[in-house]
């Protein structure tokens, strides 16, 4: 159990929360006078919008505490937001470190080295715990750091504690997942039981914040203990004793896990399911699905394509709900007016524009980046070599991995495109449905050029694939989100997918991006099947 | 007519010594070849040299005169292929690994599937996840059989069964050679060879070290012979018969080894009581042990 094989085996969630942890809270923090405005009356008009909004989003983040400074806004924006996504890595961490690393083998040789079940567990408990403190740690120093770039230092020992408060959410979160994940079988059940539990501690948390009366069981939501310190806001406070608590309900349910742990067999849950009885079977599946080309791989990962169809549909609905409480606090804020009046068109179709384009972005090229791994994974797995062990060429392989990428592609975006359609005359927005149509189908070439950049790497280099795949996918977005911040010149900004995507649903087609994007596309996956064909499978 | 398998100079080099070098193989249509060596010696590296999946630093292959590299799809429409490590289908059904993996061969033959399964009595209808050892190793037979292919390339093709389905393994072979297929197949395990092979080859440190019918082999063959008389020992007799040797008595009691055929022995001893005759042959591994350690 080497730190080197177990940093590998984190690597995925260590680069999400580099990026959210450290660019997002940087980000938000130094771009506090460009959105809030240098003055201080700009800050005080700005901080009283975000106030406003604040209460409107009071179900999903604690109330704003003086957001008029760059302290303040960080703390909302960066800290309320944080818990939502620190929580999850801990979550799907344990999961991961507890079921898929068993899938592999890992625990089982692991174990017959002879180390104890207890220490394993503990083990890599701590292992966690010094990987989030260090992403903590991080995060705080570069909340610090751009609240000095904003040119109002903020307070250090505040900082301190807050991060405190989000490592405790973080490893009570892992806890409970290394819990759950004892008691299901499949990494699935164990990340779906476990996001079940943290939503239903968000919701508790919510509900005891926007109404008088407070369900039972809210004060052991870890979300509403992480929420009692605002450590960061100036005047904010540090909840020693909730902090302290998030730590108890982390050791505990680790505790709990290794008893489980112990007392359970390696490969099963501690709840045995008996499988039905099924008389014996020697018949080949009849499916049709099953043999015909890419129909066969969307049969296969049927679940995965429609929970993210679900996914993409649900953010589709909630950002058409958003739009109108978002336009009034642009409407409100004075710094953000003008931008949204330099803007061609009406103010709701531009923000419904600006916030589903940016969320379907991210959706889609993170689900781009999942079906790069998934193609690593098959070579290593194995599965590879034993489809080229049947008469199908190398390029026609890589053809069907475009081909069913594509096509889930599509369902996703369409489908979340007629959500919008459908909602959008209930909330008054107007929407030019020809554009609509143009920037979903500019969805494609947009997600295929990371797959094309990930294929090409799955084809050269799979076992890097993924990680340096995540790592342009980020810069890139940062060059996007950071390029008109600090007036960078344009062609750095056209180095960025996100910028070549344009802005389809307002201003016309970026003819220039679409061909850059083709381009990409076409030589990516050409030059990943010349790749592929020299490589050697699985070696 | 062709060979079924035609390699020159194949070379894989891996470095500081590893991989295969300079192999030079001809299995003609029909043969059942066995192909030997300890671990580490290249045979899983040759067999992925044949099936296209990796490419040789030198030399060439061919597959019924289909270079294996270049024409490797070709080459892969005659073959079922056994890997040394079955892949990880995780949560699908064998029934599903057999129809999508065939599907992507074109045509399944239903019938032969079924009559697979049966005899190596794999449930079809379970998890990948859920087969042990042996029953992945079942589910790989099926997947290289099931199509009645002109070559099968086995990689220790019965890893993992017990010995009732190497039985039936052997009896597959047999019937796969009766209707006109070749097969490769690596082992470490040398009397599955001599069940099943028609010729072995041995690899050794990525060089084929030696490459022999089983006729040959069983030239190779000698017996230790313990014979208890009931009289008078013929020892000078016996001494003289051809391909006896190391030949030494102690009172009634005379042992040798016997090369190739018994008859000059028998003819020896005839005419004298013979109380007891025990003949051992020794197995084939100590025969190649010979081998393995010039
Ligand atoms: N991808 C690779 N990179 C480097 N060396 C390799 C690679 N694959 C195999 N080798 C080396 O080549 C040599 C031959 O390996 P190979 O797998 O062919 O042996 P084998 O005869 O199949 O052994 P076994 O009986 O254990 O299956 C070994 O020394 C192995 O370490
Ligand atoms: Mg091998």
């Amino acid at each position: 159990m080497s730190p080197r094989l177990l940093l590998r085996l984190h690597r995925i969630g260590l680069i999400a929360m580099a990026y959210f942890g450290i660019f997002y809270v940087l980000v938000n923090s130094a771009a506090f006078p460009v959105i809030a405005g240098r003055t201080r009356a700009a800050q005080e008009a700005f901080g009283h919008s975000v106030t406003v909004l604040g209460a409107q989003f009071s179900w999903l983040l604690p109330l704003p505490v003086r957001p008029d400074t760059a302290a303040g806004y960080l703390q909302w924006r960066g800290y309320g937001f944080f818990a939502i996504i620190f929580a999850a890595w801990g979550l799907f961490s344990a999961c991961g470190a507890v079921r898929r690393d068993e899938e592999r083998g890992l625990v089982e040789s692991w174990l017959s080295s002879g180390v104890s079940r207890l220490r394993l567990l503990v083990s890599r408990g701590l292992f966690f715990a010094a990987l989030s403190a260090e992403i903590v740690a991080l995060t705080g120093a570069a909340g610090w750091l751009g609240c000095l770039i904003a040119g109002t230092p903020a307070d250090v020992a505040g900082l301190v504690g807050e991060s405190a408060a989000l490592w405790g959410l973080t490893l009570a979160c892992f806890g409970i997942g290394l819990l759950i994940s004892q008691l299901a079988v499949e990494f699935r059940a164990a990340a779906a039981t476990g996001s079940a539990l943290l939503v239903l501690m968000f919701l508790l948390d919510s509900i005891g914040r926007s109404s008088v009366h407070r369900a039972p069981f809210t004060d052991i939501s870890v979300f509403f203990l992480f929420n009692q310190s605002n450590a960061v806001a100036p005047g904010g406070r540090f909840d020693l004793t909730a902090t302290i608590l998030l730590f108890v309900i982390g050791a505990t349910a680790t505790v709990a896990a290794s008893v489980a742990f112990v007392r359970r067999d390696i490969g099963a849950g501690l709840i045995r399911t008996r499988g039905r009885h099924t008389p014996e079977l020697h018949e080949v599946s009849s499916n049709p699905l099953l043999r015909t080309p890419i129909v066969r791989g969307l049969w296969i990962r049927r679940i995965g394509a429609l929970a993210w169809t679900a996914g993409m549909t649900v953010t589709a609905a909630s950002v058409v709900l958003l739009v109108n409480i978002t336009a009034a606090f642009f409407a409100s804020t004075p710094t953000l007016s003008p931008y949204l009046r330099g803007l061609p068109g009406n103010v709701h179709t531009v923000l419904l524009a600006l916030i589903w384009l940016s969320f379907a972005q991210a959706l889609v090229a993170i689900f781009a980046i999942t079906y790069v791994s998934r193609w690593s994974a098959d070579d290593s797995s194995g599965v590879l070599e034993m489809q080229l062990a049947q008469p199908v060429p190398r390029w026609g392989v890589l053809a069907e991995r475009a081909a069913e990428l594509t096509t889930t592609l599509t369902v996703m975006c369409f489908v979340a495109m007629a959500v919008i359609l459908a909602l959008a005359p209930a909330e008054d927005i107007p929407i030019d449905v020809g554009r609509l149509l143009t920037a979903t189908a500019l969805l494609m070439p947009f997600a295929l050029t990371f797959a094309a950049v990930g294929a090409l790497l799955a084809g050269w280099r799979p076992r890097a694939a993924v990680v340096v795949l995540s790592t342009i996918t980020v810069i890139s977005y940062l060059v996007f989100e950071l390029g008109p911040l600090f007036k960078w010149p344009s062609w750095a900004d056209d180095l960025s997918v996100f910028q070549l995507y344009g802005t389809p649903l307002i201003t016309p087609v970026f003819v220039g991006g679409l061909i850059a994007m083709l381009a990409i596309v076409v030589v990516g996956f050409g030059s990943a099947g010349v790749a592929l064909a020299r490589r050697d499978v699985a070696a | 007519m062709t060979s079924a398998i035609l390699t020159h100079g194949l070379t894989k080099d891996y470095g500081s010594g590893h991989g295969v070098f300079d192999l030079d193989l001809e299995i003609a249509e029909g043969e059942v070849f066995g192909f030997l060596g300890p671990n580490g010696a290249g045979k899983t590296t040759t067999i992925r040299l044949l099936m296209g999946v990796i490419h040789p630093s030198a030399g060439t292959a061919t597959v019924f005169g289909l270079d294996c590299d270049r024409d490797s799809v070709a080459v892969k429409r005659e073959v079922g292929y056994l890997p040394g490590d079955l892949p990880q289908f995780g949560g699908m059904r064998g029934s599903e690994v057999v129809a999508y993996l065939g599907g992507m061969r074109g045509g399944i033959d239903a019938a032969r599937v079924k009559e697979l399964a049966e005899r190596l009595e794999l449930d079809l209808g379970r998890r990948f996840r859920e087969y042990s050892r042996g029953n992945k190793q079942k589910l790989g037979l099926v997947l290289a059989f099931m199509h009645r292919p002109r070559l099968l390339i086995l990689d220790e093709p019965t890893g993992g069964l017990d010995p009732l389905n190497q039985q039936t393994f052997h009896r597959m072979v047999g019937e796969a050679t009766a209707a006109g297929s070749t097969v490769f197949l690596s082992s470490h395990v040398l009397s599955e060879v001599e069940e099943t092979c028609s010729r072995v080859g041995i690899i050794r440190d990525g060089r084929l070290v030696s490459d022999m019918t089983m006729d040959k082999v069983h030239e190779l063959r000698f017996h230790e012979v313990v014979i208890e008389f009931g009289g008078e020992v013929p020892e000078a007799a016996v001494r003289a018969a051809a391909g006896v040797e190391d030949v030494a008595v102690e009172g009634t009691r005379l042992t040798c080894t016997v090369h190739g055929r018994f008859d000059a022995l028998i003819a020896a001893i005839s005419g004298h009581t013979v109380v007891d005759m025990v003949s051992k042959e020794p197995s084939l591994e100590s025969i190649f042990l010979s081998y393995y350690s010039k």
